[in-house]
């Protein structure tokens, strides 16, 4: 969530200011990734480097880009303070791409294996990610950060993916020309290139794609159904296509157990596939009538 | 006696955050320690703090950020420096 703040908002922790606790917060996951030897890539919120996002927005939860081959020991460095694992990355997205830890006294991390639109080999885009790093001062402590290129191609991802957000005019519709041919030569390095054209209104010019339907979906939004029939569209393969049925009808615990403050009993947890149920036929029947 | 802020600190003021006119400052000792608030006059001292220097140096420094007499404010900004050298926010080294 990137919530746009005049003042310093607190959030459910209370005693400390969302800004001023995302801050910190990533000097924590840096130290903890300087003591591992763990590579990470902070993004989002502090990590945007000067002009590329509109002055004032403040993000609530800190976004980092962990070299999946480092995650274990990542995850074992934020559980040894008290992280606590939330979402796994089964569940946390279409994409399968993040998981959440908690921490009383820290909040939220978004831990990414890889981002959203990236389709190369997850290790290979870190490198790709991290090449040309910057070090960028957060709480007075040097963190990396991508370069001001990848930056711009991270935030248009993620606008195309929260169906249009304002950083796109700052990190795409601000660069000049040389800048904007960066940002597509490294989209195509990473194979973002439908992605990127989601983000920058450039979609119908890939409209064979496979994942056309599931970026339309994403950038003009529909109902549930239109979003499977796209991640249907999307996923290439047997194995794919299994994984995404089994997916379809699984109710998402973790989610289910953020909705409801506590671990969901297993009552709750069928009354939920029931009205995931309910509402898939709800869809049908209403496509029906409409044809 | 120099004093500055220890190595393995965090910290953000409400310059860093575009927070308001009121001096707060947040700091934390990374990866484990807890959050810690300073404000008003504490902040004032964490600020002039953050450039270093010996306790005259600080205290002409808060005087100035404050625009308050430095005699007024050198037993306080003493006594808070030696506060936060105990919980091992600030470092005391002999030069």
């Amino acid at each position: 969530m990137d919530p746009t703040s005049e003042e310093l908002a607190e959030d459910e922790l209370g005693h400390i200011p969302v800004a001023a606790r995302v801050h910190l917060s990533h000097a924590v996951v840096q130290q903890l990734a300087d003591r591992g030897g763990i590579d990470v890539l902070h993004l989002k919120g502090p990590a945007v480097l000067p002009g590329l996002r509109e002055p004032g927005r403040h993000s609530s939860d800190v976004d980092v880009l962990v070299r999946p081959s480092h995650l274990p020991l990542l995850v074992t460095a934020l559980e040894s303070i008290g992280w606590e694992q939330r979402t796994t990355f089964a569940t946390g997205s279409v994409f399968a791409h993040a998981a959440n830890w908690w921490h009383d006294d820290w909040g939220w991390v978004d831990v990414h294996l890889h981002w959203p639109g990236v389709t190369i080999e997850p290790e290979l885009a870190f490198e790709v990610f991290s090449r040309d790093l910057v070090q960028r001062d957060i709480a007075h402590r040097p963190c990396p950060v991508p370069n001001a290129t990848a930056q711009r191609l991270i935030l248009v991802l993620h606008s195309a993916r929260s169906g249009g957000t304002t950083d796109v005019e700052h990190a795409w519709g601000a660069a000049d020309t040389a800048e904007q041919d960066d940002v597509r030569a490294l989209a195509a390095e990473l194979g973002a290139e439908v992605a990127l054209a989601a983000g920058i209104g450039e979609l119908e010019q890939h409209r064979g794609h496979p994942t056309y339907l599931l970026w339309r979906h994403f950038v003009e939004g529909g109902s549930r159904m239109d979003e499977w029939r796209a991640r249907w569209a999307a996923a290439r393969g047997a194995r794919a296509k299994t994984h995404l049925l089994t997916a379809a009808m699984r109710v998402n615990q973790d989610h289910l157990r953020m909705e409801l403050g506590r671990p969901p009993t297993r009552e709750e947890v069928r009354a939920k596939q029931r009205e995931r149920w309910r509402k898939a036929a709800g869809e049908v029947e209403a496509r029906v009538r409409r044809s | 006696m120099h004093f500055r802020i220890a190595d393995d600190v965090a910290w953000v003021s409400q310059d860093d955050l575009d927070g308001g006119d009121v001096p707060v400052a947040y700091m934390t000792r990374v990866p484990g320690g807890p959050p810690i608030l300073l404000e008003g006059s504490g902040c004032i001292v964490w600020l002039a703090l953050a450039e270093g220097g010996t306790l005259e140096d600080i205290t002409v420094r808060a005087a100035e950020l404050s625009d308050t007499d430095a005699d007024l404010i050198r037993d306080d900004v003493a006594d808070l420096v030696d506060q936060l050298v105990v919980i091992r926010l600030a470092d005391e080294e002999d030069r």
